[in-house]
C-alpha cells in the first residue's frame, strides 16, 4: 500500500493505494491522525486506489472519525470503489462517514456537510 | 478422505505483509471450485480476518511464528481450516459487537459471519486451534451444531 499527503489550501488530503489490511492500515493510521491534528481544518482520504479494506482498515478509519471529533475536523472520504462501499455498508458505517464520488465533490461539500454528525 | 475432496494445504508465517497471499490463494481456489468473483472476495476477505485475529490474538502479535490454512474443496462446498500453536481460544467469548456501537475495532467477528455459512472451533484439536470456516455453493442452512463468529476483533 502506498500512503501519500498533499496539502491543498485548508485541506489535506491523503491519497491511499493498494490493500488495507492488517499490514499496511498502521501506515494510514499515522498519516490520518497526524493529518487530523496539523494545522488544516478538512482532512480527506482518497480512497479510489484501495482495492481492499478489512475490519483493520475500517477500524483506522473509524478512530480518524473519532479524532476529527475531537480536534473540530472536517473529515470525508471520496473515490471508493464497489468493494470498498459495499465493506462500509455492511458494517452500516455509510451513513457514519462523509462519503462524495470524487475529489471536486469533495472539496465542494465537504464545508458544508454537518461535522461529525456520525457519531453520538 | 473422499476422492471427490480436492485439497490444498499451505504452512505461512505469521508475518501480517503475507496476508495477500492467503487471500489470492483462498480467491483463486473459490473462483475455481465455482464461486462468482464477488463470492471469492468475500471468502478471501472472510480467511484473512479469521488468519488476521490468529495473528493478532492467538500469536499474539508474533511475527516469527507460522499458522496452516487447508482449503478442501467438495462438489458442494469449500471448508477452509485454520490450525495455530497457541493458546486455546474460548469459543464463547467471542462475540461480534453490535453495530449501532460506533469504535474502532470487532468488525472482523461481523465479516466473517456475513461471507461464511458455519464456522466451528475443534475443541479436541491437541496443541493449539483448528477452526473450520464452510461455504456452499448454493444456499443452505447450516448446521445447528456449528456456530457463526469465530474470531476477536
Amino acid at each position: 500500500m502506498k500512503v501519500l499527503v498533499r496539502i491543498t489550501d485548508n485541506n489535506t488530503i491523503i491519497d491511499c493505494t493498494g490493500d488495507v489490511d492488517l499490514y499496511s492500515s498502521p501506515q494510514l493510521r499515522e498519516k490520518l491522525l497526524e493529518s487530523m491534528r496539523g494545522a488544516n481544518s478538512r482532512v480527506l482520504v482518497n480512497m479510489s486506489g484501495v482495492s481492499y479494506i478489512d475490519s483493520s482498515g475500517i477500524a483506522t478509519l473509524v478512530e480518524g472519525l473519532q479524532l476529527s471529533q475531537k480536534t473540530r475536523t472536517r473529515f470525508g472520504l471520496f473515490g471508493l470503489r464497489s468493494n470498498a462501499r459495499s465493506v462500509l455498508e455492511l458494517a452500516r458505517l455509510n451513513k457514519v462517514f462523509a462519503i462524495f464520488d470524487n475529489e471536486q465533490e469533495a472539496l465542494e461539500k465537504i464545508s458544508s456537510t454537518e461535522p461529525f454528525s456520525g457519531l453520538a | 478422505m473422499s476422492s471427490s475432496v480436492r485439497t490444498l494445504r499451505i504452512e505461512i508465517s505469521s508475518e501480517p505483509r503475507l496476508l495477500h497471499v492467503l487471500r489470492g490463494v483462498v480467491k483463486y481456489r473459490a473462483k475455481q471450485a465455482g464461486f462468482s468473483d464477488s463470492d471469492a472476495d468475500c471468502l478471501a476477505m472472510a480467511i484473512s480476518e479469521a488468519a488476521s485475529n490468529v495473528i493478532r490474538h492467538t500469536l499474539g502479535n508474533r511475527h516469527d511464528d507460522r499458522f496452516a490454512l487447508e482449503v478442501n474443496t467438495y462438489p458442494d462446498r469449500m471448508e477452509f481450516i485454520l490450525e495455530d500453536t497457541g493458546p486455546k481460544v474460548q469459543p464463547e467469548s467471542i462475540r461480534p459487537r453490535a453495530l449501532e456501537d460506533v469504535r474502532p475495532g470487532g468488525l472482523g467477528t461481523y465479516f466473517i459471519k456475513c461471507f461464511v455459512d458455519a464456522s466451528s472451533y475443534d475443541e479436541s484439536f491437541p496443541n493449539g486451534n483448528r477452526l473450520k470456516l464452510v461455504k456452499y455453493l448454493s444456499p443452505k442452512v447450516a448446521d445447528r451444531h456449528e456456530s457463526a463468529g469465530p474470531d476477536h476483533g
